[in-house]
């Protein structure tokens, strides 16, 4: 069965870009477009894995997290590791890994494969 | 100037002046008083025919009491001349000292109502207008930074999707690519990774000067880092087939953050490899000198012109504008490293000659600074330089150094040319004596990073190499 990720982006063209490159490598993706959409379509199709922007307007990131313990998430972010610890986004265990973004593509692809399939 | 300011009438009736004559007044007609009464109290008292001897004792007795009265009358204004003019002028003084600290809080106090209080309140004034300019300036100067952070993060975003779709297209996701489109893609990557590292570059400047560089503290061997850093670095150096030859003096393990060191490293010894021609090599140092490490970086290159040596931490300062094509590099890299070493209170600067190489060198203190504080990074290396020349005036030549030096920046005559003409006319005047003109020549061609040999050939008394200098000026 493949696998589902949910990739949780305000921007559109980061969000299609991840899509393209996940979907040509074997996976279901849906996208999201903020914190209560994201909440709301892991309800609907229980993906395996998040990808998620931590800087998005309206919901802060550390209270979605909080709402989705039992699912991995993987950041995104174009600050860095030491600042997303900082604001205490690191600690919940489901959290797995951090994409520096700009990211490389075989390195995501890598990576997802990884988290996905140990 | 007002020439109306100087008439007699206003030298008359200004009421300092009138202060003044009202105690010499009270000064000449006190003792004059005492003479009076006393001849007065004799003249009623005594009737004639009283024995000499007595009129004598009362006669000195009155002298002793006019005495007297003079030294009390000398008092009274020493006391009120104090009160009224030297203490307020005094207060004045070290308000103007206060000042020049940078401290734009000082306040004056002055009530004695005549020409002092007066200039205390107009001392007031200024300050409190420059201090509106000082904060004002602060503003701008955090708005700048953050300006600088916001837009770096901004231009960061799209560089997401962007390399994302570029690297899609050359790893074939949308089909195969021909010759021309794959050198086509190349081109476009190569830019977007340049401009990216200059985006990434900029956010760390935000960061050094709104002190939010951070500092990861371990305890850690300098000659691991060190080893480290350069077998990573070998790998560009083998394109140029340029050894790199390590010495690291025993030294103990201290706390650092072993990636801000490294990431001054790597950038001195990929300078060093970009202007080092092929088959040369590089040699990388690290000794204990008092509370420092000092580091150093020699290559055997091109080396540097003096106003190349100056201005090579500036930011976006290439030697030769056609180098930034040749050797690539976001220009901002020795910036950042100076951002980085001055962020923990440690010195970098160079010394060069033309045709011959250049040595960068750096120093981390043994304890680590944990309070990091705003480094200007951007547009400032000038004016750091004519500080240090103006605090050096101001050590060899006392508080006359300050207004020579502002006479020869007027005169646009800093250059280290200049100034070294400045202090042979010195000493041919006998203003100050030949070893101290030589010492001045030292400590300025220090600042211009001079190699110590050139000032050494005339000066083997007191001598000192640069780096001691340097660190000794901490």
């Amino acid at each position: 069965m493949q696998k589902i990720i949910l990739i949780v982006d305000d921007e559109e063209d980061v969000r299609e870009s991840v899509r393209t490159i996940l979907t040509a490598n074997g996976y279901t993706v849906e996208t999201a477009v903020d914190g209560d959409d994201c909440l709301q379509k892991v309800q609907q199709i229980k993906p395996d894995l998040i990808l998620l922007d931590i800087m998005m307007p309206g919901k802060p990131v550390s209270e979605i997290i909080k709402q989705i313990q039992d699912i991995k998430i993987a950041f995104m972010s174009v600050v860095r590791i030491s600042d997303a610890r900082k604001r205490g986004l690191c600690s919940q265990p489901n959290i797995v890994d951090f994409f520096q973004k700009p990211f490389n593509v075989s390195d995501l692809v890598d990576r997802v494969e990884f988290i996905l399939n140990g | 100037m007002d020439a109306n300011k100087f008439r007699i009438k206003n030298l008359i009736f200004s009421r300092i002046n009138r202060k003044l004559t009202l105690l010499v007044i009270v000064a000449l007609l006190a003792p004059a008083l005492g003479i009076y009464l006393f001849y007065y109290i004799l003249t009623s008292s005594f009737p004639s025919g009283l024995f000499s001897e007595e009129v004598a004792l009362i006669k000195t007795t009155a002298i002793l009491i006019i005495v007297l009265i003079s030294i009390v009358n000398a008092g009274v204004i020493g006391f009120f001349v104090t009160r009224s003019i030297s203490k307020p002028i005094r207060d004045l003084h070290k308000a103007t000292l206060e000042l020049e600290k940078g401290n734009y809080d000082v306040k004056l106090d002055i009530k004695t109502d005549d020409e002092i209080s007066e200039l205390g309140n107009a001392f007031n004034l200024t300050t409190e207008a420059l201090s509106r300019l000082e904060n004002e300036r602060k503003e701008i100067d955090t708005a700048k930074t953050e300006f600088l952070s916001i837009t770096s993060h901004e231009l960061r975003s799209p560089m997401t999707p962007m390399k994302a779709q570029l690297q899609m297209l050359q790893e074939g996701y949308f089909g195969k690519l021909n010759k021309k489109q794959k050198e086509s893609l190349e081109i476009i990557t190569r830019n977007s990774d340049r401009l990216d590292n200059i985006i990434v570059d900029f956010l760390e400047i935000s960061r050094i000067e709104a002190a939010r560089l951070k500092f990861n503290f371990k305890e850690i061997d300098i000659s691991q880092i060190i080893d480290e850093t350069t077998s990573f670095m070998e790998g560009f150096a083998k394109e140029k087939n340029i050894k790199l030859v390590v010495n690291v003096d025993k030294i103990p393990k201290i706390e650092v953050d072993p990636d801000r060191l490294s990431q001054v490293l790597r950038n001195l010894i990929s300078n060093a490899i970009k202007f080092s021609e092929e088959n040369k090599k590089i040699e990388i140092d690290a000794k204990l000198k008092r509370e420092h490490i000092l580091f150093s970086v020699r290559d055997y290159g091109c080396g540097l012109s003096s106003e190349n040596q100056i201005r090579i931490f500036e930011p976006f300062y290439q030697v030769e504008s056609s180098t930034r094509r040749k050797h690539g590099g976001t220009g901002l890299g020795l910036a950042i490293c100076r951002g980085i070493v001055e962020a923990q209170k440690g010195k970098i600067w160079v010394e060069s000659k033309e045709g011959k190489g250049s040595k960068f060198y750096f120093t981390i203190p043994l304890e680590p600074i944990r309070k990091i504080e705003p480094i200007k990074v951007l547009f400032s290396s000038k004016k750091l330089i004519e500080r240090k020349i103006c605090e050096e005036f101001k050590t060899i030549l006392g508080p006359l150094g300050n207004s020579e030096f502002y006479e020869l920046k007027s005169k646009n005559a800093l250059g280290k040319e200049d100034i070294f003409e400045y202090i042979d006319s010195l000493t041919d005047l006998h203003i100050i004596p030949h070893e101290k003109g030589l010492n001045f020549k030292y400590k300025i061609g220090g600042i211009f990073g001079e190699e110590k040999t050139i000032i050494n050939k005339n000066n083997d008394t007191t001598y000192c190499t640069p780096e001691e200098e340097v660190l000794g000026r901490n």
